[in-house]
């Protein structure tokens, strides 16, 4: 399943989510302003609490809002 | 006049006068939420714990306006937000600072304090401008906030000395501060 970091007030989380959307990818939104476990995993992964963070399977990540590094971790054709 | 005349909502709803503030050097500043040009939000509540303690106080003036506009595609823009913590200079309620709907206090500051261009050494100077020209041509019009973390700095009479674009860091208002500590 891929995880999605973010906050609620951040618009490049919004573009991300709105693009996994339009790609039909499937994802658990994982809020770090309100759910504790969620930021300290995030944190793990990043090593930092910025985010749009997007992963698949909990080690490779893309921070920001970036199409082609998405693409390339999710292997969404271009 | 001055900046004591005036009054906001603190986070919890309740009017505060900025008279409160009298005898303060006071740096009132409008914050992006939690986006953007937020290493300012750490310089901010640097200068506010290494000055804190000779009378300077950070206020801050969350506003939306900007909040979901990001300042063109250019890599040197972020593309992401940073959850802040620990931030504990005070921060006001969400308003508007730009417009007919801007808050009282922000139209008397652009009013005392003009704008004056930004500072084109600062990375996102021209990335800024480019995206306000061509998306938001109208804010590059008059005095008014152009943009997230446009800081005034205020003397202990509550005269409004000095406005810095988001193009000017916190930390290179220290030296101005100082002088009026």
């Amino acid at each position: 399943m891929v995880k999605v970091y973010s906050m609620t007030s951040c618009p490049w989380c919004v573009k991300a989510k709105k693009y996994l959307d339009s790609k039909g990818i499937e994802y658990q939104n994982l809020n770090i302003e309100e759910d504790e476990a969620a930021r300290i995993a995030c944190q793990q992964l990043s090593g930092d609490l910025m985010v749009p963070v997007i992963t698949a399977n909990d080690k490779d990540y893309v921070l920001g809002f970036d199409k082609e590094k998405i693409d390339a971790l999710l292997g969404i054709a271009g | 006049m001055s900046v004591y005349d005036f009054s906001a909502k603190n986070s919890k709803g309740e009017e505060i006068s900025l008279a409160d503030y009298k005898g303060k050097v006071l740096v009132i500043v409008n914050t992006a939420s939690k986006c953007g040009f937020t290493p300012q939000y750490e310089e901010l509540e640097e200068l506010y714990k290494t000055y804190g303690e000779r009378g300077l106080v950070v206020l801050g003036f969350p506003c939306n306006q900007f909040a979901a506009q990001e300042p063109g595609t250019n890599e040197e823009v972020q593309t992401f937000c940073r959850l802040n913590y620990g931030v504990s200079f005070p921060i006001f309620a969400k308003g508007d600072v730009r417009g007919e709907t801007a808050q009282p206090l922000f139209k008397y500051l652009t009013k005392e304090k003009g704008f004056k261009g930004f500072d084109e050494n600062h990375p996102v100077a021209k990335p800024l401008m480019d995206a306000l020209q061509k998306n938001f041509p109208e804010y590059l019009e008059g005095d008014s906030i152009k943009w997230n973390f446009t800081k005034f700095l205020i003397d202990r009479k509550g005269n409004v000395v000095e406005r810095y674009e988001p193009t000017t860091t916190p930390k290179a208002m220290a030296k101005d501060i100082e002088a009026l500590l």
